[in-house]
């Protein structure tokens, strides 16, 4: 392969990223990626080819992902979906000094600590898979069904709060879309907005 | 010296746990002095008066508008009004735009800021002094973001005339001028829907050379895109982006337009579908 073809190839797939990075709408096909996990393995979205994948945007300091993770609330969707065959990715795009930015051993020990069961915690210090996703908010939930459709792009519930005591209360709009989904139904409420706090990117 | 210090630890640990446990409704909130405030003297029965709920943030902190944009929260009361008195809705001030990061934008306010909103006295009112209480949560954020609350207070005498405030009625009439009005006699706003804009027309019957939409559905332009105004003789045509969470039509754009340095409307645009 001559350079000025390589080079061509590269600028093509430069471009297609910025292309994508406004443009994660439900229906169309979720951006390839691949990223390195917390246990330092790469994760790339094309090997979950065939799966459910469930996307995860977290910071670990702020309130509302707080919310569900000190009620177990994250813990238990976690462990209901992958149970069901789900690849559940957890995404932590905090940059280096800013809120939830933490190193892949501390992010194991706070694994362990809340009892969490994601698949995989994607380290995106970067932010680069964050702008992708045009992640938002923590948290912030994207499914991406067994095509690599994006089928669901939103809030992790109808309850735009910090409150543990709302969840009870809540639709678990990543749950219902789930079932539908499994069900082979298409999904109801497929873009909401997201809440919680800002995703801290780097710029 | 040893039991001491362990005392002492004990002591910093309750602190440490109680204070984890979002502490007590008493404590206050640490980056915003709360107050209700009334803009008049005295209730009478019978009829309307205003009261507010006035922050003054800690600089650097801000709190959130009723759609607070991409992330965030408005902040929420749950009134406890005497017998027979009925709340009305917030009067929201227009918003600031609060920019977290280069592809982010939310819509709130810092510094200071009065939410006010009127209150009605039924005709018969038991007792001298009319007792206003409200459970006020928000959540305020500088580069991070902490939930706090406040329960606030307010007691007015009740009496046959009223009088306005002296204290504080002058910044009532100061946020009057934030309040987001309806569009002048003879203006109007349409819109049509692109492929990924919406246009937002303003007929002014003069030019507009600059103006922010604020909407006030979330979801359905991308809030951190810029604002495309282009001026026309009669007013302004305010390129919008559509929001990567629109997936059906819309038929109408409500939010607020602000003319910088000049007053904010409400606008309600209905929007029309492309031709196919």
């Amino acid at each position: 392969m001559n350079r000025r073809y390589r080079f061509i190839r590269r600028a093509c797939a430069l471009l297609a990223l910025v292309a994508s990075a406004f443009a994660v709408k439900v229906g169309d096909p979720a951006p390839g990626f691949t990223a390195v996990d917390s246990n330092g393995k790469q994760q790339r979205l094309s090997d979950y080819k065939g799966k459910f994948v469930v996307l995860e945007w977290h910071n670990q300091g702020c309130p509302y992902t707080k919310k569900h993770y000190e009620s177990g609330n994250m813990q238990r969707l976690q462990k209901e979906w992958t149970a069901k065959g789900v690849i559940w990715l957890t995404a932590i795009s905090s940059a280096p000094g800013t809120q939830g930015f933490v190193t892949p051993s501390q992010e194991n020990n706070y694994l362990k600590t809340m009892n969490a069961a994601p698949t995989a915690v994607l380290m995106d210090p970067g932010g680069s898979l964050g702008h992708l996703y045009a992640a938002k908010t923590t948290p912030h939930m994207f499914i991406i069904d067994p095509n690599g459709t994006l089928i669901y792009n939103g809030a992790i519930d109808d309850h735009p709060t910090s409150d543990q005591g709302d969840i009870a209360r809540s639709k678990n709009y990543v749950s219902a879309a789930l079932e539908q989904a499994m069900g082979g139904k298409p999904v109801a409420e497929a873009a909401t907005r997201p809440y919680g706090c800002s995703v801290k990117y780097k710029d | 010296m040893a039991i001491f210090l362990n005392i002492r630890l004990a002591a910093s640990l309750i602190v440490a746990l109680a204070s984890s446990f979002g502490g007590s409704p008493q404590a206050p909130p640490q980056h915003a002095r709360v107050e209700l405030l009334s803009r008049q003297a005295s209730v009478k029965p019978n009829s309307d008066l205003q009261l507010g709920v006035h922050f003054i943030l800690e600089k650097g902190w801000h709190i959130y508008w009723i759609n607070p944009g991409d992330s965030g929260q408005p902040p929420s009361f749950n009134w406890k009004l005497p017998l027979g008195f009925s709340a009305g809705e917030i009067q929201w001030p227009r918003p600031e735009r609060l920019q977290p990061s280069k592809e982010l934008l939310d819509y709130g306010y810092d510094n200071e800021v009065l939410l006010p909103l009127t209150i009605h006295a039924p005709s018969a009112i038991g007792g001298r002094a009319a007792e206003f209480a409200a459970d006020a949560k928000w959540i305020t954020c500088r580069e991070v973001c902490i939930p706090e609350h406040a329960d606030l207070h307010l007691s007015l005498p009740v009496g046959a005339t009223t009088s306005l405030d002296q204290q504080h009625s002058q910044l009532f009439a100061k946020t009057d001028r934030l309040i987001p009005q309806p569009l002048p006699r003879g203006w109007n706003a349409s819109a049509t829907s692109g492929k990924d804009d919406f246009v937002l027309t303003i007929r002014a019957g003069q030019p507009i050379t600059q103006a922010d939409f604020f909407p006030l559905d979330p979801g359905q332009i991308d809030n951190a895109a810029p604002q495309k105004l282009q001026q026309t003789s009669h007013g302004a045509k305010i390129a919008l982006k559509k929001s990567d969470l629109l997936i059906k039509p819309i038929t109408a754009l409500r939010g607020v337009l602000v003319i910088p340095g000049g007053p904010a409307y409400r606008i309600e645009a209905h929007v029309r579908q492309p031709i196919q």
